[in-house]
């Protein structure tokens, strides 16, 4: 067989399968009005208003297959109904314009039928990885989580030094020990960041330490030195045994720590497996742990009183970028909020914000592909730096690494002067430890 | 009465009915059967389920909130199609003129109310329905995903609302009392078929839409309810 062949019996016999499901998908390739609305809330179309960036065409390439093999209208009348057949030719371009969507979600909050055309990217995705077309970028990182669980490829003996440094940054922060423990059987919380919050954007991690040692529970958390990455790019691959398989490592790592609340980090994307997909998809079963966010978890704190801060630490001004991840798929918008407006002086918001915030244009993994760069730059970042722009910030805070890493690019392409980090870095600038706030160094300019 | 009335007035309405009714239910049974693992949930939601869904489905709050002008195309246009298929219920069934007359609505009080809502309803339906296909030839980013079934639809559409008004408005009035005529006789299976050509060509469009509708995106009417539940849950 020729590999043409191989790549049309492949295509159709997975597309094919959508027969049976999940639901979503079966629906979305029978219920598409075409009117258009996906292109008017699209950050990808608004940043190039082109045919091949509008979502109901790319979503258009998986139904029209669809219906050619699946429906009897299809197969009588192909182009009639609306079905079309396997060309070879097409299917070349799928890896680019699938990877031109963000997953966002947006057209799904506002599509009258409440289509989510990343259901459909993501299942294109999944039959260009069957077939070896992952992009190279993206497979490195997954080799790289499989082989080391996590998706910066970093060592135990690594993480251990990059958390002894931590430890040694606060200590001349605050003059006194906050402790970081590792590894600890027996915590109530096992803490779970997206890897570079542990080795590279180390002020989140900061923050979470220190608000255990406000509240005197400093020795009832952990982190695993062979555990602290709560990346999973299967997500956005769209391979669902590689995403089960980084997911399970975390679980059970979660389950030998014996803790009751797996605390995950400041990352949207793993927050959403974590929560909205393995918990409520029972993967593993009834968990002896529950799964919450440290921004609620921290929100909560606030909220009951038991943090102080100097918001003088924080005099610039902030507006935080809701990761749709968070915001759209598991609707933690006030948490967040509740943090910064404690921990900064000028906190301000972007319009629209919250859950119908536009995508920082770096979702579902094109953050992580630096061919892209240029593609967001110019084209899925457009409007975020608009936004961002009309806020007047000094300061973006968010709550994912993908945002974080594009919307640096981003007001470097634009050469804004517009510092991005986290939320809990943020506070970890304010929060008072016995009575006094970080005598920071400069860490920025 | 000629061959071809008798097919559009004495036949097809059984075969549309027919292909209707078990089209659209293997549809939905079809997608019921499918499994959802997993939540789908789009944020905003309260995650109540029913209570959004009923808003979605009366309301079109999200479309609202993503795009006003096609909201507002959209919603009359399902407005004044409910409006026009209640009347059409009037054809088939006295309820609703007991129901009026009842809370003391006169008999000319209902001709009124009939010319009022159903005239206006047949007018709004022509004008949202070709605003909706000038907007899919003109606007760039409707037209790039048009495909023949979406002019299809839109043009079915035109052809039963044109004739509609036809009955309605035109030279030789059709009205509910012929049209009543017609519905006892295929109701008893001995179908008297009228001879108004816009009777005719009404018919005849409106049996091709009901044909089509289980094999097009006018199954939208019965998928919208899986769709937004699915998007609006947040419990599994």
């Amino acid at each position: 067989m020729t590999d043409a062949q191989t790549d049309r019996d492949s295509v159709v016999k997975s597309v094919s399968a959508i027969k049976s499901g999940p639901r979503a998908l079966r629906l979305y390739m029978d219920v598409c009005a075409k009117c258009g609305t996906c292109a008017e809330v699209c950050p990808v179309y608004y940043g190039k208003p082109e045919a091949k960036y509008n979502p109901a065409n790319r979503s258009d390439l998986i139904r029209t297959l669809f219906k050619r093999h699946n429906t009897l209208s299809g197969k009588l009348l192909g182009g009639l109904a609306g079905a079309k057949d396997f060309d070879q030719a097409e299917f070349e371009a799928w890896r680019d314009i699938f990877y031109s969507c963000t997953a966002c979600r947006r057209c799904a909050q506002f599509c009258p039928f409440g289509i989510d055309n990343s259901v459909i990217t993501r299942k294109a995705r999944t039959i260009l990885d069957g077939l070896g077309r992952t992009p190279a970028t993206l497979q490195r990182v997954i080799k790289a989580s499989l082989e080391t669980r996590n998706t910066d490829g970093a060592s135990a003996v690594a993480f251990k030094a990059a958390i002894a440094f931590i430890e040694e940054e606060m200590r001349d922060e605050h003059g006194v020990d906050i402790k970081i423990p590792v590894d600890v059987v027996g915590a109530e919380y096992f803490y779970l960041p997206p890897s570079g919050d542990a080795l590279v954007n180390i002020e989140a991690t900061m923050g979470v330490a220190k608000v255990f040692h406000v509240l005197g529970m400093g020795d009832k958390w952990t982190m695993s030195s062979h555990c602290f990455d709560g990346a999973n790019y299967g997500l956005f691959t769209g391979n669902d045994a590689q995403m089960k398989a980084a997911n399970k490592a975390c679980v059970d790592e979660a389950k030998r720590l014996g803790v009751k609340f797996l605390l995950m980090g400041e990352c949207g994307h793993a927050h959403r497996v974590m929560k909205a997909m393995m918990v409520s998809g029972m993967w593993w079963g009834e968990l002896p742990f529950q799964v919450i966010n440290c921004m609620e978890w921290t929100a909560d704190q606030i909220r009951a009183g038991r943090l102080q801060f100097d918001k003088s630490k924080n005099p610039q001004s902030v507006t935080y970028h809701d990761p749709c991840n968070f915001a759209k798929s598991c609707g933690i918008v006030e948490a967040p909020r509740v943090i910064l407006r404690a921990a900064c002086l000028d906190y301000r918001e972007m319009t629209p914000s919250g859950a119908e915030n536009w995508c920082c244009g770096g979702g579902g993994g094109l953050a992580a592909m630096s061919e892209l760069r240029e593609f967001r730059m110019t084209v899925s970042g457009v409007k975020k730096h608009e936004q961002i722009k009309s806020t007047g910030a000094a300061f973006v805070a968010t709550a994912c690494a993908n945002c974080k890493r594009q919307l640096a690019q981003l007001m470097e392409h634009h050469k804004a002067r517009v510092t991005v980090g986290g939320v809990h870095d943020m506070l970890s600038r304010a929060i008072l430890v016995d009575g006094k706030a970080a005598e920071r160094k400069c860490y920025e300019e | 009465m000629s061959r071809t009335a008798f097919l559009i007035g004495g036949i097809f309405p059984y075969l549309a009915a027919t292909v209707f009714l078990i089209g659209v239910v293997s549809r939905l049974r079809a997608w019921r059967r499918v499994p959802q693992p997993g939540l789908m949930t789009v944020y905003p939601t309260k995650g109540s389920g029913m209570a959004e869904l009923a808003k979605e489905a009366l309301f079109f709050p999200s479309l609202f909130r993503g795009d006003r002008t096609l909201w507002l195309l959209s919603w009359s246009f399902h407005v004044a199609l409910a409006l026009a298929l209640i009347g059409h219920l009037r054809v088939v069934t006295a309820l609703l003129d007991r129901g009026l007359a009842t809370v003391g609505v006169s008999s000319s009080g209902i001709a009124a109310m009939s010319a009022i809502a159903g005239g206006g309803a047949g007018i709004v339906l022509l004008v949202t329905v070709m605003t909706l296909l000038a907007r899919r030839l003109l606007v760039a980013r409707v037209r790039e995903v048009s495909t023949p079934p979406d002019f299809l639809a839109l043009l079915l559409l035109i052809a039963v609302i044109t004739t509609g008004n036809v009955m309605r408005f035109g030279g030789t009035h059709f009205g509910l009392a012929e049209t009543r005529v017609w519905a006892v006789s295929l109701l008893t299976f001995s179908p008297v078929v009228p001879a108004n050509p816009a009777f005719l060509l009404h018919a005849f469009f409106a049996e091709l839409t009901i044909l089509y509708v289980a094999f097009s995106k006018l199954m939208h009417f019965g998928g919208f309810f899986f769709t937004v539940a699915l998007a609006k849950r947040s419990q599994p």
